[in-house]
């Protein structure tokens, strides 16, 4: 059977470069080590939303028993997102899991991702805390995701207010990383961060 | 759907190895691709909502999901017994698609050869009478009078191999009113 993943891959990919270079939209994939087994997946950040101008790359791993099973796909750039994990990049969307069907392909999947990155269902999250601050504070979250989209997938909004608080956690020797998401999982309140940080790595 | 107007238009792939000479596919072509594989469909068979498929494709995806069919483009219910095998022209075999995949071990029901009896007559393939030399004269009249049947190796309408099957059907009748004008007349 892998036969049968193998010729869908090398045909989908055709399909894409066939698709994209009409249609325009933003999206990319890109075989890694020409083998059918992982591929690269990128997709644009949709307008109109925290994410717009930010590229995103996706991991996509194709099982052997594909297009029967859906393929393995998760963030490589990280985002702010309700159904996005903030530390894996797992997504959270049902044809990826239960509701995959094999006549969907890879084209159609990353354009459901793009969507997904347009309409957000907190409701089905895949963190916890960014669906929560999606909820509550609408306002917060937006900043949020589009300074993550201009630190991590070349957005071009940058939002000085957070860029200076990630800098004076950083200078007192916290990982960047670490410091980002302790801001944003606190609503930017460097104390309540600065608290957190140091009670998980003393 | 997310429109991406603004975006630039970016694709970039790379293929491994070289089927580059099929670049130009005819868009006719893809209204016959199988919806899993993205080939030409081989033992092709249509959903009741439209879709076609291979059957071992199908049958694949199927049984990969035994608790939840459904199509695989539109999600409609969809089983074993409600897909329709397509037979094109040049394709005499005519067997369907859907008893040679399924590995069912008990009650696959097999044609059975026609090459027992009569060679002279050259029958075509699939064209299936059963007609017991025993009981010659009765057999005859079955055979002739159950034409109207819905037999399910019966030739689709329109195709050259029934119009095979309804003129071989018109010469049985003859032979049977003739034996019977024997009968009484003799
Ligand atoms: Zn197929
Ligand atoms: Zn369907």
């Amino acid at each position: 059977m892998a036969n049968i993943a193998a010729q869908r891959i090398r045909r989908e990919i055709k399909e894409v470069m066939k698709n994209e270079e009409t249609a325009g939209a933003s999206i990319k994939l890109e075989l890694i080590d020409n083998r059918w087994t992982e591929l690269k997946g990128e997709i644009g950040g949709p307008p109109d939303t925290p994410y717009q101008g930010g590229t995103f790359i996706l991991e996509i791993k194709v099982p052997e028993t594909y297009p029967f099973n859906p393929p393995k796909i998760r963030f490589l750039t990280k985002i702010w997102h309700p159904n996005v994990s903030s530390v894996t990049g797992a997504i959270c969307l049902d044809i990826l899991k239960d509701q995959w069907a094999a006549a969907l392909t890879l084209r159609t999947v990353l354009l459901s991702i793009q969507a997904l990155l347009a309409a957000a269902e907190p409701n089905d999250p895949q963190d916890a805390v960014v669906a929560k601050q999606y909820r509550e504070d609408p306002h917060m979250f937006e900043m949020t995701a589009i300074h993550w989209t201009n630190v991590y997938a070349g957005g071009p909004t940058p939002v000085f207010e957070f860029n200076q608080k990630v800098r004076v956690l950083t200078e007192i020797g916290v990982n960047e990383q670490v410091a980002r998401v302790a801001l944003s999982t606190y609503h930017w309140d460097i104390e309540r961060a600065t608290e957190e940080i140091f009670s998980i790595y003393p | 759907m997310a429109e991406t107007s603004e975006a630039q238009a970016s694709a970039s792939a790379s293929a491994p190895g070289g089927d580059a000479g099929q670049e130009e596919e005819k868009h006719d072509e893809r209204m016959l691709e199988c919806n899993i594989c993205l080939d030409t469909a081989r033992d092709a068979v249509v959903s009741m909502c439209g879709h076609l498929f291979c059957w071992p494709c199908l049958h694949q995806w199927l049984e990969t999901r035994p608790s939840r069919q459904v199509c695989p483009v539109c999600k409609a219910a969809i089983s074993r017994d409600k897909v329709i095998p397509l037979y094109g022209r040049g394709n005499t075999k005519q067997e369907d698609p859907r008893n040679k995949v399924p590995p069912r071990p008990a009650g696959q029901r097999t044609e059975p050869e026609n090459n027992s009896g009569f060679p002279g007559f050259g029958f075509g393939e699939g064209f299936h009478m059963s007609f017991g030399i025993g009981a010659f004269p009765f057999g005859i009249f079955t055979s002739t009078f159950n034409f109207g049947d819905p037999r399910p190796s019966a030739a689709p309408r329109g195709t050259a191999q029934y119009e095979e099957e309804q003129f071989l059907s018109k010469i049985f009748l003859w032979v049977a009113i003739l034996f019977v004008l024997w009968l009484i007349f003799a």
